[in-house]
């Protein structure tokens, strides 16, 4: 599924990049607030969902070619990650809801679209 | 091989992962696998991220190899009481404004080492520490596979050719004063190197031999220790290097006549054709694999001498000379365990030559007593130097050798002692190794391979047979049109191998200095 699509599933906001959005495929959810663990966890085609707001988690994820970070309970992205992210074409997204809810809104959304295939 | 050093600034935690970011582009540059340069870039930020939250500031050195990446991270901070603790998962001092940004979870170290083939900390209280680990590519997962490891320095090449006369397999080709190598056909023998007067070709360097630390151990060929003169006997140079900080100095002799004993055990027992081949020669076996795959089931199954080190070895931490592109090649091949690393023996050499003094009269100290091990070497045909090799292989595919019971054949002369990255005449270093020589190896022995030998596909013409067939009729017409004088010219080293070239659309006819020029020239 497109991150786009997936993005409107969940009824979160896309912040960065949205052109790219609408053409990365997302196969895997990450979710996580340890540094080490989303870099073990996650791949190039991998949706991270985190608490953590800052440049440095943008930056980890752009190491290992991490294409979308999703935000939560509607939270107003660091300025830095947020200039950070546009520019190394990450795609910052933002659930309106915290990381339980989230994770269930991105299980139900790609668990349907296995079963229609 | 390629060294690059990058600065890290410590509490600098928004812009740290700035030198992991370019470590990775080179990475990509040369074709790494993404699998591997995945692995490197975690172990890397996350070593990164430590300078980052702990320390005054520091540096990661990356070194760029063949076939693997050494990394190096190094700082001036308050170092760690105890490194143990400190790589228990979960363990971390790290300050709350660094685990408000999600790190600190006290992963940091045990992530580096999980996605690392080799792992070092040494920190000191007060001054600070330093992580180094290793990737070795995985061979399948590099878009130009490391398949053996002889090094060509192009600018060194002055286009005399001899290489090209001397390899038995016919994998060089020198073209626009460059030798190439064609790996799919390269055995590692280490012919083209012997033969290179300038330098051209030689062995991966490696970066200089590191100052051991006090349970390292050093496995090294006998023959490296009788390099330095008749005035320096090899118990001299084994007292240099343990003087070093080498814990223990292994050479390789007693895991050879381990092995010969255990070939010629199996021989007896198990073996249901003659000659026995002993896998002593890394470079014999991969001949053997790809010339003379009929006599891979001859070929004892056992790891070479220098595998099976590798194997026995347990936690401590280990360097391992190899004597020869192909044992650097086999080491690798399989994967090196995280405690061991290789040098090459010139790196050795550097190292100790300004701690050498020479014994006027070393000649007059006594011979060692030999160990009784001659029982089995009567019944083990020993033959050494290429051409050899290879007329002996002939006869074994022909059935001429089936009153032979083992054979072990080495690519060079005098076996080890003839590698030409040795300086030492092979005759005169053998004699003074037998003479004087030392160190044996307790915990020698053979040890049975788990992987068996198989054939290379080596100079098959295509993966698929019918598209070889036709390769190969046109690769006949072609011949037949050169001039049949094998002069080398094109740089290829036999007519036959310039017609495969052409085949292969590696070459083509206008190559040929023969060939008059009014002849239609492409093929």
């Amino acid at each position: 599924m497109t991150l786009k699509n997936l993005a409107c599933g969940i009824e979160a906001a896309i912040l960065t990049n949205e052109a790219k959005a609408a053409s990365v495929e997302i196969d895997t959810v990450c979710a996580g607030d340890r540094v080490s663990d989303i870099l073990n966890g996650a791949s190039n085609a991998t949706l991270v969902v985190t608490n953590l707001n800052n440049m440095a988690l943008v930056r980890a994820a752009e190491l290992v070619e991490v294409p979308g970070i999703c935000l939560l309970n509607g939270g107003v992205p660091d300025p830095d990650g947020l200039k950070a992210a546009s520019e190394n074409g990450t795609v910052l997204i933002v659930s309106p809801v915290g990381m339980f809810e989230t994770c269930g809104r991105l299980y139900r959304v790609l668990a349907e679209q296995c079963k229609t295939g | 091989m390629n060294t690059e050093v990058y600065t890290i600034e410590g509490g600098d935690l928004a812009r740290a992962g700035q030198a992991s970011s370019r470590f990775k582009e080179r990475l990509k540059r040369i074709g790494v696998g993404p699998k591997d340069i995945r692995r490197a870039i975690i172990a890397a930020y996350e070593a990164e991220m430590n300078v980052a939250i702990h320390a005054r500031k520091g540096t990661m050195q990356v070194t760029i190899d063949t076939g693997q990446v050494d990394v190096e991270v190094m700082d001036q901070g308050p170092g760690i009481s105890d490194t143990s603790l400190a790589m228990q998962e979960g363990f971390s001092t790290a300050p709350a404004f660094a685990r408000e940004l999600g790190f600190g979870a006290g992963m940091g170290l045990p992530n580096i080492k999980k996605n690392s083939d080799r792992f070092a900390i040494r920190s000191t209280v007060g001054e600070g520490t330093c992580v180094s680990f290793a990737i070795i590519f995985d061979p399948q997962g590099i878009l130009r596979p490391a398949a053996n490891s002889v090094h060509v320095e192009p600018d060194r090449c002055c286009g005399c050719l001899h290489c090209l006369r001397v390899c038995p397999t016919q994998a060089l080709r020198v073209r626009d004063s460059t030798p190439q190598i064609l790996e799919h056909l390269c055995i590692d023998c280490a012919a083209c190197i012997e033969a290179c007067e300038t330098g051209a070709l030689g062995m991966p360097a490696t970066s200089a031999v590191q100052r051991p630390s006090k349970d390292t151990v050093l496995i090294l060929p006998s023959a490296f220790v009788a390099q330095f003169g008749g005035g320096v006997p090899p118990q001299e140079v084994l007292g240099v290097l343990t003087a070093m900080g080498f814990s223990e100095v292994r050479p390789t002799e007693t895991w050879e006549r381990a092995l010969q004993n255990a070939v010629v055990g199996y021989a007896h027992e198990e073996a249901g054709t003659r000659p026995v081949i002993s896998p002593v020669c890394p470079a014999v076996v991969n001949l053997v694999e790809m010339r003379f795959p009929s006599l891979i089931e001859n070929v004892a199954p056992f790891l070479s001498p220098m595998e099976a080190v590798c194997e026995v070895l347990g936690g401590c931490h280990v360097v391992l000379v190899a004597a020869c592109p192909s044992q650097r090649t086999a080491l690798l091949s399989t994967g090196l365990k995280p405690n061991v690393e290789t040098v090459a023996p010139s790196s050795l050499r550097n190292a100790v030559l300004p701690m050498i003094t020479t014994t006027p009269n070393a000649a007059d100290r006594r011979p060692r007593q030999l160990p009784a091990n001659t029982d089995s070497a009567v019944n083990v045909l020993q033959i050494s130097g290429m051409q050899h090799v290879m007329s002996a292989l002939e006869k074994a595919e022909n059935g001429l050798l089936g009153d032979v019971e083992v054979i072990e054949l080495f690519a060079c002369d005098q076996a080890c002692f003839g590698s030409p990255l040795l300086t030492e005449d092979p005759f005169v270093s053998r004699y003074r190794w037998a003479r004087m020589g030392g160190g044996l190896d307790r915990n020698a022995r053979a040890i049975r391979r788990q992987v068996p030998f198989s054939a290379r596909t080596g100079v098959r013409l295509d993966q698929d047979i019918t598209k070889a067939i036709e390769k190969l009729s046109k690769m006949d017409e072609v011949e037949r049109s050169l001039p049949g004088k094998d002069c080398g010219m094109c740089g290829a080293p036999t007519c036959s191998a310039l017609a495969e070239d052409i085949v292969l659309g590696r070459a083509t006819a206008s190559d040929c200095v023969h060939l008059p020029l009014h002849e239609d020239k492409t093929t």
